[in-house]
């Protein structure tokens, strides 16, 4: 009875969770192939099956047939369903991997997202939990999610023990609003997390000394929590990491990362982290670039009305999603230099025609 | 008239009073008298204020070149609603209508521009009428009355958004007493109140003139009309939609030939969009016809301008008379639309190098195809890239063919036009999406240049840019324009030329960027490339390209991947050189690494962060920092700095206008300083102004929140100069006039059209496409007869659709459970649930149980309201399991014929069970012996005559039945969905099968039978006496009394003897008295025996007169029916 809606074909294993999100929303099924085909570890991980798990979870009615070498699934999008969830995420994935794209799909969900995750907390590859917190949910703030949107840490696991928890919160809305973000300001104050599980409480005040060593030329308004994890709460690793974050006058952020080493001492990671942060800010721009692709979907996700914000130059990642937003929503941006006559100017103004998407999930009665 | 002289004011003779003698204002005259007076006068103007009060909705229709506002003018037959439409456009055109049939767009005014339609008597055109109708323009037969379609047509209105409604009442003529008119008028406008609102508008139109109604009257319609505001409605304010005014078929002819008429057409639809921006990419909804893909849109010149201040001054006098109209479904303006043709009437002297002069659409057309503004070269060239192989040969052998059929005075005047194409090739093209089509189009009839002329047919084919949307090449081409508006001018190559060499063009792009990326990151580690750099830079500083990367360009229309952007990763011809081979592998690995991860944060490059070491480098971003202060150079983003968001459109602008133009320092100082100032300015009235003047009420600042996304909007994407682009990024804007193509539209479509059925074109949102279960809040009308059964078919009108499909109603049960209902529930809403097109929550909608014509009496049977959409329902509806003990226990109990086997059981074991008295209890486990049997608990003990129920709840899924209503496509429009059982069995004769079980049949119950309680006799003598059984046998001897014998004395037995006779008269006395009654009651029945059969009589004979003049008359009517066409009125 249903009409036959258009498949969209995409390949490789890249961006996968780009992807997943955008035909969830865009309710277009996908079909993706040739994952790892070439691989002498031919299809999908574990850790992407537990993902796709964790979208069922999330969903009602959503179909996903994958084949039997695991190279090819086909995902016929649901509806997003919400409420109370748990998923225990494997551990050769941070919880960053899995929480990422249910952030940008919770919002739109019939109930309330809480979801309860396990797993490891912080790893180099993907966000962890600190930035998922201080950064990613801010940055959710100038779409009208605000209220109720909340990532607890229960517990902190480093990797590769993993046994860390969060908790995220979510409100649902009925219409993403309009981005006009285009003044970056400067930046007013750097906060930041020392974070140590497992190993002498003493290293997260080290990395802040250190951090602080570099920063404090700039601006004296230089906070930095430490943030000690013990007993059960600490997961089952050692590890420690600091995680920076810069906020201007217009609240927009910047943040960098540097996580424990073997064999680095944790000044040197202090001192990682800050000279990170500052390559962040010499990027400019109002959107911290790890947050592009998210922010850019909730600029297309808009009510049908321009939105612009200034932003760096893309990464890998954010093209290929622009080029993945044209397939599933038809909608392009107009990407211009900030400064039409400075040609060495690297900020970029991104602007769209917001799709006007309609959180077609949320219940009336 | 000058002759004639009022009559001057006499000077009053009365003193002025005090209080007349005051100059000016009198102040007191207005004030309040007392408190309470103050009161209430306060009270009402707060009132007052608060009807001005909507809700803030954003118009998306813009201001400047809106579309056609749509007047529906809607009515039952014969009320005038074609002699009204034929006078509003002579009022507007100045033109007489042969026949008005489809959408006729005229220019109102300087700002307004309408589009008028008809509306007919069938249902489903009244509600797609009802969904885009800005105006509706009601027609009442004043002399008949409101009819059943007028109510229908209201509901529907009232369910899918009110448009503004006028009434117009008519046939007031055929009124002749001016008192019955009077009274008719306030009757009839007292329920048209009630049905919209107190006080709308109503209009009286008296008689007909010239078959057009009196001219004063539809002027002051006209001006109604004209002064109407309108407020955007939801749903057409979030869905992009068109009335087609005008339908062609591209199918190839003998495609169509060979499939004998069979074969998908692909279909061109034209018109204004309406409601938001019609964006590329989503599907359409045609109501009538079912979902269709969009293959290409494209935007055409406006057949129907607003009138330009411009336009106005270079209008001639001659041409002052002649008034804009476009209606290709009726024949105005000289083109007439045939199906697969247009002929075009060019009146009097047709000069070329006019083109200001408003001409008719096909003028512009030919014209258009001769705008020639390439070389012959140049098309020859591309006409060879473009038309691959023998196709184009064909092609033109065929147009030679038609050429020779034409007649000869077409030729002449064709052959005007082509001598003067040089004019027009110096009058320029309006815009540059004109030219590129003109181009293609003129590419593909190239070979005829010389001959000056194209045949018809050809034209329909090549309309303004129809090309561009067709071939898939083309429109790849286009989306490369994109982003060239910045680098047109300094590339001007042919687009065409330019895209075959994208190849080369982009890399070089970036081996230009790789050349500053290459010099600021640390390229230490991989000293090959700097090696190779010079030679790059030097075959990069070669070709004449801008240092900036295009973006828009590298990212949608490029074939390079992500990090070959951003990296400027070698090519493949790069790749054979070798040298790069360490490099080469390099990247290839961390690249691998990093995207087999699908990682969000990069990991930290420690050689990167080197250079923070640096002194300088850690103050060059001092000035990033509050404490910084302003830079050496200005960030651009710091130069909005400290800005309020209001500002900041303003200032982009201002920015964008002042940076070209190269300022002298002092002048910068001078900006900054002013900049400066103004900032500190507001900061102080923001501080010391009164607070309470500034905070504005939520109304007037949601009001300039959303003028000011508005003007953004505008303001955003005013800079692309190429249409095609634009429109790849916006979409078409509502006013525009464009032409949609449609392709695998089932035949009949095309095959049935008939213009007096409105065609609508119905953009989807991304999740209108999907399908799901809908759950809706329902409220039968209580204007329709009937109650509405689950699952019955019931045809909806929701969004744009049309669609008949299976509700199941429930009702919410104590928030447990959805419970499902056999029948709508009287004067309440229920839910509704059933399968099909989801719809957004808050969608309003109305349902239908037939569309025929010759349904009776009501046919909207409910209305409603969207609630939620999901993919699973969940209503359940009750079901109850029976059992009987077996054998009973204390408290225990056997229970069997509940269920059939032990697993059952097992699945049921902890449900609460009930005996018919109300005794609780519980399924605890299965038996073995009898199957299905199982042991239960009770709070009581239970009697063997207890029947125990289990009550349980099966959940029941609604039907996947989505049937759209495909009006469009049937010859008479008249459709019939699926039907009910009944319905069909009716139609067919068939009897309805009956079940023996269903038949009821006497019940017979045993009487129960309880047997003597005996108490043994041991018992019994041990109980005190008066709860002793007592024994009540009757008594078998005689007693005293009866046994003695009576003995009288003489004067007794004579009394009693004469007391024996008397009663014996009596009796006797009373049976005669009893007779003689009885037969003179037989005697009175006879009588009126004989009196009945008299009258009857007469009965009999009155009854056939009656019979005889009915049979009679029928015939006669029977006759003049079928003289004329039968009229069906319902009366309401």
């Amino acid at each position: 009875m249903a009409q036959p809606s258009s498949i969209l074909h995409f390949s490789g294993h890249q961006y996968l969770r780009s992807r997943l999100v955008l035909s969830i929303l865009s309710g277009k099924p996908v079909r993706i192939d040739k994952i790892r085909s070439e691989d002498k570890n031919p299809g999908l991980k574990d850790y992407e099956i537990s993902l796709l798990r964790l979208l069922e979870k999330l969903t009602n009615g959503i179909e996903i047939e994958i084949s039997v070498t695991g190279t090819a699934i086909l995902l016929r999008p649901g509806v997003i369903m919400g409420g109370v969830l748990q998923h225990e995420c494997p551990l050769s994935r941070s919880i960053g991997y899995f929480l990422e794209p249910v952030i940008m799909l919770a919002p739109f969900s019939k109930k309330p997202v809480n979801l309860t995750l396990k797993g490891i907390t912080t790893d180099k590859h993907d966000l962890s939990a600190d930035i998922l917190r201080t950064v990613t949910l801010p940055h959710l703030q100038p779409f009208g999610i605000s209220e109720g949107l909340e990532l607890r840490i229960k517990r902190r696991g480093a990797s590769p023990g993993g046994g860390g928890e969060l908790q995220f919160l979510c409100p649902i809305i009925k219409q993403v609003k309009t981005l006009n973000f285009i003044d970056a300001g400067k930046i007013k104050r750097i906060r930041g997390v020392a974070h140590a599980v497992r190993v002498n409480p003493q290293f997260s005040t080290r990395m802040m000394e250190a951090s602080r060593s570099l920063l404090n030329r700039y601006i004296p308004d230089i906070y930095i929590y430490s943030d000690v994890y013990k007993g059960d709460e600490s997961g089952k690793s050692p590890g420690y990491a600091m995680t920076l974050l810069a906020e201007t006058t217009t609240s927009a952020i910047h943040c960098s990362e540097a996580i424990s080493q073997p064999g680095v001492a944790p000044e040197d990671i202090g001192i990682a982290a800050a000279q990170a942060l500052l390559s962040e800010i010499e990027k400019g721009g109002c959107i911290d670039r790890r947050h592009q692709t998210m922010v850019l979907l909730m600029m297309v996700l808009g009510s049908e009305d321009v939105g612009r914000c200034l932003m760096s130059e893309p990464t890998s990642k954010t093209i290929q999603f622009l080029r993945d937003i044209k397939a599933f929503f038809g909608t392009s941006f107009k990407i211009v230099s900030a400064d039409q006559s400075n040609l060495d100017c690297t900020q970029l103004l991104y602007s769209c025609y917001g799709t006007g998407y309609v959180n077609s999930n949320r219940t009336l009665a | 008239m000058d002759s004639q002289q009022h009559k001057s004011h006499r000077p009053s003779s009365k003193k002025e009073k005090g209080k007349e003698r005051q100059h000016g204002f009198n102040e007191k005259a207005f004030a309040p008298k007392s408190g309470r007076k103050a009161d209430r006068q306060g009270r009402r103007k707060v009132e007052q204020d608060q009807t001005r009060l909507h809700v803030p909705l954003v118009n998306r229709t813009p201001d400047d070149d809106p579309p056609p506002v749509i007047v529906a003018i809607v009515g039952p037959p014969g009320v005038g609603k074609t002699t009204l439409l034929k006078s509003l456009v002579r009022r507007y055109t100045k033109q007489t209508l042969t026949e008005a049939k489809g959408p006729i767009t005229v220019v109102a005014g300087k700002k307004r521009r309408l589009t008028f339609i008809e509306c007919n008597n069938d249902l489903s055109s009244m509600i797609d009428i009802g969904k885009i109708a800005d105006l509706v323009l009601l027609m009442i037969d004043g002399s008949y009355g409101f009819e059943m379609e007028t109510f229908e047509f209201l509901n529907i209105l009232q369910t899918h958004g009110f448009p503004k409604v006028i009434g117009v009442l008519t046939h007031l003529d055929l009124i002749k007493k001016a008192a019955t008119l009077k009274s008719t008028k306030k009757t009839l406008k007292k329920r048209f109140w009630t049905e919209i609102y107190q006080g709308a508008k109503l209009f009286y139109l008296s008689g007909v003139l010239n078959g057009r109604y009196p001219d004063t009257e539809i002027l002051n319609l006209s001006r109604f009309i004209s002064v109407m505001k309108f407020r955007p409605l939801i749903f057409r304010n979030s869905h992009p939609y068109l009335l087609a005014d005008r339908i062609e078929d591209l199918t190839p002819r003998e495609l169509v030939r060979t499939s004998e008429g069979k074969c998908d057409r692909t279909v061109t639809l034209y018109g204004y969009v309406r409601g938001t921006n019609l964006r590329m990419g989503t599907k359409v909804h045609i109501p009538g016809v079912g979902d269709l893909d969009i293959q290409g849109v494209s935007n055409l010149g406006d057949p129907c301008p607003l009138p330009t201040a411009e336009s106005e001054k270079r209008r001639k006098l001659t041409e002052k008379k002649k008034l804009l109209i476009h209606a290709p479904m009726s024949d105005v303006g000289g083109i007439m639309y045939d199906k697969d043709a247009v002929y075009v009437n060019v009146p009097g002297s047709f000069s070329r190098g006019i083109v200001d002069v408003p001409q008719g659409e096909g003028e512009q057309m030919v014209m258009d195809l001769q705008d020639v503004d390439a070389t012959l070269e140049d098309r020859v060239a591309q006409s060879q890239i473009r038309l691959f192989g023998s196709s184009s040969k064909t092609l033109t052998v065929n147009r030679s063919d038609q050429l020779q059929q034409k007649p000869e005075s077409e030729d002449d005047h064709d052959n005007d036009l082509s001598t003067e194409g040089d004019v027009a090739e110096q009058s320029d093209l309006e815009n540059s999406s004109e030219g590129d089509s003109d181009t293609e189009a003129g590419s593909s009839t190239l070979p005829h240049i010389n001959t000056g002329r194209t045949s018809h047919r050809t034209n329909i084919r090549s309309l303004p840019s129809s090309g561009t949307a067709r071939a898939d090449i083309e429109y790849a081409d286009s989306d490369s324009d994109l982003g060239e508006d910045e680098d047109d001018a300094r590339t001007k190559l042919g687009h065409r030329i330019q895209f075959d060499e994208d190849d080369e063009d982009i890399p070089s792009d970036e081996e230009a960027d790789m050349l500053m990326h290459g010099n600021e990151d640390s390229e230490n580690d991989v000293p090959k490339w700097k090696a190779n750099l010079s030679e790059r830079a030097a075959s990069a500083s070669s070709k004449s390209t801008s240092k900036r990367k295009n973006w828009i360009k590298l990212i949608y229309s490029s074939d390079l991947s992500p990090e070959e952007i951003l990296w400027g990763k070698s090519k493949h011809s790069e790749v054979e050189i070798g040298e790069d081979d360490f490099l080469q592998v390099k990247r290839k690995h961390d690249v691998d690494d990093l995207e087999g991860l699908d990682a969000s944060k990069d990991p930290l490059d420690i050689s990167s962060l080197k250079k923070w070491e640096d002194e300088e480098m850690l103050d060059s971003i001092r000035h990033l920092f509050i404490t910084g202060g302003e830079g050496p150079n200005v960030e651009p983003a710091s130069g909005f700095g400290e800005e309020s968001e209001d500002q900041q459109v303003s200032d982009d602008k201002d920015d964008a206008a002042s940076n070209p133009e190269q300022l002298t320092p002092d002048q910068v100082r001078a900006t900054a300083l002013a900049a400066k100032k103004e900032v500190l300015k507001r900061k102080f009235d923001e501080q010391y102004d009164d607070p309470e003047t500034i905070t504005e009420d939520f109304y007037t600042s949601r009001k300039e929140e959303i003028n000011q996304q508005l003007a953004i909007n505008r303001a955003e994407f005013e800079g692309i100069a190429d249409g095609e682009a634009r429109a790849l990024v916006e979409g078409y804007r509502p006013g525009q006039y464009v032409r949609i193509e449609l392709a695998s539209v089932p035949c009949e479509m095309i095959e049935h059209f008939n213009p007096l059925y409105p065609i609508v074109v119905g953009g989807l949102l991304p999740a209108e496409e999907r399908f799901g279960y809908i759950q809706v809040r329902i409220k039968r009308h209580r204007w329709f007869a009937r109650t509405l059964k689950t699952n019955d078919p019931l045809i909806f009108s929701l969004g744009w659709r049309r669609f008949q499909t299976l509700p199941i109603y429930s009702l919410d049960d104590h928030s447990i459970r959805m419970r499902m209902l056999k029948y709508t529930p009287e004067h309440m809403h229920c839910y509704a649930t059933f399968y099909g097109p989801v719809s957004l929550p808050n969608t309003g909608f109305c349902t239908f149980n037939s569309l025929s014509r010759e349904a009776s009496g009501f046919r909207v049977s409910a209305t409603g309201v969207v609630l939620d959409v999901d993919r699973s329902t969940k209503i359940v509806k009750k079901l109850k399991l029976t059992g009987i003990p077996y054998k009973i226990f204390k408290n225990t109990a056997f229970i069997k014929d509940m269920f059939s086997t032990a697993l059952e059981v097992a699945k049921f074991e902890g449900a609460n069970i009930r005996t018919v008295s109300g005794i609780r209890g519980q399924v605890k486990k299965a038996l073995p012996k009898p199957d299905g049997a199982f042991r239960a608990t009770f709070e009581d003990k239970i009697l063997k005559s207890d029947i125990i129920f289990l009550r349980a709840w099966y959940s029941i899924q609604p039907r996947k039945f989505y049937n759209p209503v495909t009006t469009l496509l049937l010859p008479d429009k008249s459709w019939t969905g699926m039907r009910l059982t009944g319905q069909i069995r009716r139609d067919e004769g068939l009897k309805t099968p009956h079940g023996v079980d269903s038949t009821y049949k006497p019940v017979v119950r045993a009487a129960r039978r309880f047997n003597p309680l005996i108490v043994p006799k041991k018992l019994q003598a041990q109980l005190p006496y008066a709860s002793k059984p007592k024994l009540m046998k009757s008594q078998k001897a005689q007693t005293y009394l009866q046994k003695r014998a009576v003995v009288m004395e003489p004067e007794e037995k004579k009394a009693l003897a004469l007391m024996q006779q008397m009663r014996a008269l009596r009796k006797d006395q009373v049976a005669r008295r009893k007779e003689k009654k009885s037969e003179k009651k037989a005697d009175r029945a006879k009588n009126l025996e004989k009196e009945d059969a008299k009258k009857s009589e007469k009965d009999k004979e009155r009854k056939k007169e009656v019979m005889k003049m009915a049979g009679m008359q029928r015939k006669r009517e029977a006759e003049a029916e079928g003289g004329r066409g039968a009229r069906k009125r319902r009366k309401t």
